[in-house]
Order: structure tokens, then sequence, then C-alpha cells
């Protein structure tokens, strides 16, 4: 499938790409539009305005993705924590990692196009994904 | 000649009731460091990140049965500009002054609740400098306060430690 959002990729648009490649669709491709009218018509529109894969309510998209596709795994709901306060920085969850990734994406975005952003950080959330899973079978920070 | 900024401005209209909704964007605007310019319309320095939080509350403005339009814009003179840039860093100020006081109020408590109010105060300055859009000599007071409270307590950790 094709999918479109904005371009100059951030947290939540590059963990939704890393989402949406790692646990809907394996051969997704992605394409950058800046208008939502832009949105080609076989592409499925996220983290954009008016999409339904977006914000909604307190929720950032990441998290509507969850909901929308009916994603139950506690590790991806472990990381949309994380990706929420990256994102909002609302207090709404405790996640003190989540300043060091806004910082860390927000400098890749200045450096990188939107292509390789999402090659860097599909591996970084590759990373955190199997983090958090080891930290919740164990119960504590893995080593 | 200086340059002027570049602004992001959210016009919207929400219904009077139900009042959660003009509660919820209220918060957000707080919280994002939006200057309110008069009844529904508010203003943010322009960048990619104030620019999309005002995008979403827009939308949220929207779903929750109200009006809502981006614009963006530019001040028609410099000193009009200076007059909302330092009555947005006057609000910042006295966050700051806030942070100032309770470091200054937690000097002499025992060092665990020294400790807790350090980290807390660390805490609150990252919330305030996220919507400090103009540096000041406040915020590196701040700072140093803060820093200073951590240190007191670090400091009077490793004498607790030793016997």
């Amino acid at each position: 499938m094709k999918w479109a959002t904005r371009p100059g990729c951030h947290v939540d648009r590059a963990a939704c790409a890393w989402l949406a490649r790692r646990h809907i669709d394996p051969d997704a491709e992605f394409v950058f539009v800046e208008d939502p009218a832009d949105v080609p018509a076989d592409a499925i529109a996220f983290d954009m305005r008016g999409a339904e894969l977006s914000h909604h309510g307190d929720d950032c998209s990441f998290e509507t993705i969850l909901n929308r596709h009916d994603l139950v795994d506690p590790v991806l709901w472990d990381l949309a924590r994380i990706v929420h306060e990256a994102d909002l920085a609302d207090d709404r969850y405790r996640a003190p990692e989540a300043y060091g990734l806004d910082v860390i994406c927000r400098g890749l975005s200045m450096v990188a196009g939107d292509q390789e952003i999402l090659a860097v950080t599909g591996r970084l959330f590759d990373g955190l994904y199997e983090h958090r899973r080891r930290a919740l079978l164990l119960g504590r920070e893995p080593g | 000649m200086t340059e002027l900024l570049n602004w992001v401005l959210l016009a919207y209209r929400l219904p009077r009731e139900p009042s959660t909704p003009r509660i919820t964007v209220w918060r957000k605007l707080r919280r994002l460091g939006a200057a309110q310019i008069v009844d529904g319309l508010v203003a943010l320095p322009a960048d990619a990140r104030t620019k999309e939080q005002l995008e979403w509350l827009a939308d949220e403005v929207i779903e929750a049965g109200g009006e809502a339009i981006i614009w963006l814009g530019q001040l028609g003179s410099a000193s009009d500009e200076r007059h909302l840039t330092t009555r947005m860093a006057d609000v910042i100020r006295a966050e700051y002054d806030e942070v100032i006081a309770d470091a200054a109020a937690a000097v002499r408590d025992p060092p665990s609740v020294r400790r807790r109010t350090a980290a807390r105060l660390q805490r609150q300055l990252a919330r305030i400098e996220r919507r400090d859009f103009f540096p000041s000599p406040d915020r590196d007071r701040a700072r140093r306060v803060a820093e200073d409270l951590s240190r007191v307590t670090e400091d009077s950790r490793v004498t607790e430690e030793v016997p």
C-alpha cells in the first residue's frame, strides 16, 4: 500500500511510518505531500490535518493508529507513551526517554531528507521496541 | 532595519456549551505559551512545531463543532512586535520567578525533601522553557538556581552516606 504524510518528518510521523511498515503493511511505501488535497487517491493519509489516522482529542497519531487498527501488543502501547510525550509533552505519561527522542528526531530532520529519516528512525524504533519488550518481560529496565 | 518575526495565528470560535472543549483548548493554548490577541485569536512565533500544534488544535475545535482557521503573518511594525513579545516574556518571567522562589524556600528543607523539590523544579523548568520563545536572563537565573538546589542535594547525599 501507499501511505501519505507531510514532509519534514518528526517523531510522531516517523513512529507512525515505522508502525505501518513493521506491524501493519510490510510493503508500505511512503509519499510526502504538503497539502492534504494532494494525497494520492490510492494512499492512506496519516498524521495530516483531516486524515482519520491523525491526532484525535488528546491522542497523537501513533496512538490513533494503534486504536484504529486494534493493535493490542502491550509493547506498542508502551512505545506509544514515549511517542506521545515526545510529540506533545503534556505530562500525560511519565516517559523520561521522550525528551531525548524528541531532540534526536528534531536534529535528524535538520540534516536528512524524509526517506533517510524514516530509514534511520526505523532502526531506532526497532531498538526502542526491543528495549521496551525486554523491560516488560523482566519487569525492570534491561541492562 | 530589524527583521520582523513570522507568526502563526489561530482564529477560532467554539460553541458556548458544552464547556469541556473550551476548557481543553484553553488549557492546551496555555501549555503552548500562545498569546491571546483578542477573544478567539491567538498567536505563536511560527516554526514547524508551533504551526503543527495550532493546526491540531484547529482540527480539535472543528471536531467540537466550532470554526477555526490558521493564518501566517507579521506585525505591522517593530514596536507592535516588541509590545507583544514583551507581554509574552512577562508571563514567562512570572513563571521563572515562581521556580526561583520555590528553590529559595527549599534550601533549608531536609535533604530528602530538597531532593524531591529539585527534581520537581527541573521538570517544571523544562515545561516553561518549551513555551519560552524569547531567551532572557530570567531563564538563565532560574536554571542556575534549580541546578544549585540539585547540587546542594547531591552534596548532602554524600554527607548522609558517610557514616
